[in-house]
């Protein structure tokens, strides 16, 4: 479940994505996250067919990853505390694990559709 | 008395459809022929693969790329099957849904098997959707992305199913032990893993990519197509099959294989069957240790009836019919380099052990030369009309002319295969009987062990 982005077209103008990038940081760490040791891509909801079909198709390394850092968080939010400064995600470390399987399976269910609505013209 | 209103109005229907013009775009199947009807398969060289073709009428073509893969081939078990379920599955250009839609418009079959020692994939279609198959062939071997997640969700569960199959399937694992007795490694891989295989250890997406690239090397693969010209495949070969690479990286080493022989036996709930095997003889298409006189064996031995209601003339058929329950057939597998002639029973194990005795009985009593003419006449014509037929099949002469193509051999030649089955001599029959008497024997059985005899019990030496 990918949601809506303006991402692509604002990265296709290099003088608004100067512009928007400081306040897209701003912004990630003003969302505290990465202060609880999370990436982005831990914030998608799992309530959906397509995001449990890519949480299964992770490889073994990232998905004990992905449940080691949600487990480190939800502690975190019982005890009412941050990480400390060097456990914390930082930017670099935020990148983008499971959209990209999200948009692949989206982008099969769209071709399934696509092939399924298909109108067919004889060979003439 | 006919009415005359009924003539009248079907003349005129008849004539109506006469006069009817048929659009003209697409062939009737009269006109469809190409070329003249040939058996015989054309080959050549293109760009470092072997290509070869049979223009046989018809409005339809089956195309099919043999690799040298087969589980002979594989170096952990499981790749053969692997690499086969993978057949099909996504590529960097299309997916896996997109390449079964669009056959499926064209109405094309797909279409992915292995043998011991070849993998093969086909497609049968229409003929005029040749170079859409051929391309997609191309595609197939050398594009396939062999994704993690699909192993996991799709060709893992086949596997584990045809493991599952296999091991409630006692005449199937009776042949696979007797392949493992006679020949040990290579050969005597079995056909699909066997259930108790530690899979999970050999097998992933990253061991059965890393197995296509050299299976799908240039040199390790064939192209065969039985419904296209020479011309054409040719053409469409050179230019769709130019991603392939061009060698492997580690090519897989062709050890002639050494029959050994010995017994073994498993228990099984479910069903009995045995397999007594000796050194058979190799195929036609691998030239000089091709033995006829093998075939013409297994013929005389025989065992299922050529014709209904009667238990034919064959020796073992005449056997097994005194013991009601069991069956026995003589196959006689050939490979590139060496055979293996089995005779497979099947039924409950008390006919079984009767019934093998009975079959050894026969067996010797041909290396003694006790045959009459007529048996042994009728034998070399059954050889004759079994390997022709071979040949004239579709699918088996594509796998025997692609598998001998690559194996450094001939294409499958069918009428000096027929040529060869007549030349045996009862004298040289009689020979081979002994010789496979006097050597090492390889007895498997699978089954009920407090019936099922042991070699020694049967008058067989291991």
């Amino acid at each position: 479940m990918s949601q809506p982005s303006l991402a692509s077209a604002i990265r296709a103008r290099p003088w608004l994505q100067k512009m928007v990038t400081p306040l897209a940081n701003w912004y990630c760490n003003a969302a505290g996250y990465r202060k609880l040791g999370l990436r982005a891509d831990d914030l998608i909801p799992e309530e959906s067919e397509t995001v449990l079909l890519a949480l299964k198709r992770l490889p073994p390394q990232e998905a004990y990853d992905r449940v080691f850092r949600l487990r480190r968080a939800f502690q975190c939010s019982l005890a009412h505390q941050l990480l400390p400064k060097d456990q914390q995600t930082k930017p670099s470390e935020d990148i983008a694990y499971l959209s990209p399987i999200i948009k692949e399976i989206e982008a099969e269910a769209k071709e399934r559709l696509d092939l399924e609505s298909l109108s067919i013209t004889k060979r003439k | 008395m006919i009415s005359r209103s009924a003539i009248g109005r079907h003349a005129q229907l008849a004539l109506r459809r006469q006069s009817c013009v048929q659009p003209s775009a697409r062939r009737g199947l009269a006109a469809v022929s190409t070329g003249e009807t040939s058996f015989s398969y054309e080959s050549a060289d293109v760009g470092g693969i072997k290509v070869a073709s049979r223009d046989v009428a018809g409005p339809t073509t089956k195309l099919a790329v043999v690799a040298k893969a087969g589980t002979r081939y594989e170096q952990l078990p499981g790749l053969t099957v692997g690499l086969e379920r993978f057949a099909f599955k996504n590529t960097q250009k299309r997916s896996a849904l997109r390449i079964t839609r669009e056959s499926e418009l064209l109405g094309g079959q797909l279409n992915a098997y292995h043998t011991r020692e070849s993998l093969v994939i086909e497609a049968k279609f229409l003929r005029e959707d040749l170079p859409y198959f051929t391309e997609l062939l191309g595609e197939v071997i050398a594009e396939t992305k062999y994704t993690d997640h699909e192993y996991h969700e799709q060709v893992e569960e086949l596997i584990h199913l045809s493991q599952k199959k296999l091991l409630a399937n006692v005449s199937e694992l009776a042949i696979n032990s007797a392949h493992g007795i006679a020949f040990h490694r290579g050969l005597g891989n079995p056909l699909y893993p066997t259930s108790s295989t530690p899979l999970a250890k050999y097998l992933n997406a990253g061991s059965i990519s890393e197995f296509a690239q050299d299976a799908y090397a240039k040199p390790n693969i064939s192209v065969v197509a039985n419904g296209a010209t020479q011309e054409e495949l040719s053409k469409w070969v050179g230019q769709f099959f130019s991603q392939t690479p061009a060698t492997s990286a580690n090519p897989f080493t062709s050890t002639s294989s050494t029959y050994y022989g010995g017994e073994e036996r498993i228990s099984h709930a479910s069903g009995n069957a045995m397999v007594i095997a000796f050194p058979g003889s190799s195929s036609f298409t691998s030239g000089a240790s091709y033995k006829p006189e093998m075939a013409v064996l297994a013929a005389l031995l025989g065992g299922k009836s050529s014709i209904k209601w009667s238990p034919g003339f064959s020796l073992l058929s005449k056997a097994a019919s005194a013991f009601p329950g069991a069956s026995a057939t003589t196959t006689h597998f050939s490979y590139s380099d060496t055979g293996l002639l089995a005779i497979q029973f099947s039924g409950s194990a008390k006919a079984i052990r009767d019934a093998s005795t009975e079959a050894i009985k026969s067996l010797k009593s041909i290396s003694e030369g006790s045959i009459s003419k007529e048996d042994f006449t009728k034998a070399v014509a059954i050889a004759k009309y079994r390997a022709l037929e071979e040949g004239q099949n579709i699918e088996a002469g594509l796998v025997a002319t692609g598998a001998g193509l690559v194996h450094g051999g001939k294409p499958f030649q069918i009428s000096e295969v027929g040529k060869s089955v007549e030349s045996v001599s009862a004298q040289k029959l009689q020979a081979a009987a002994k010789a496979l008497l006097e050597g090492k024997v390889t007895v498997s059985s699978v089954g009920d062990l407090y019936v099922l005899p042991f070699a020694e019990e049967i008058g067989l030496k291991v």
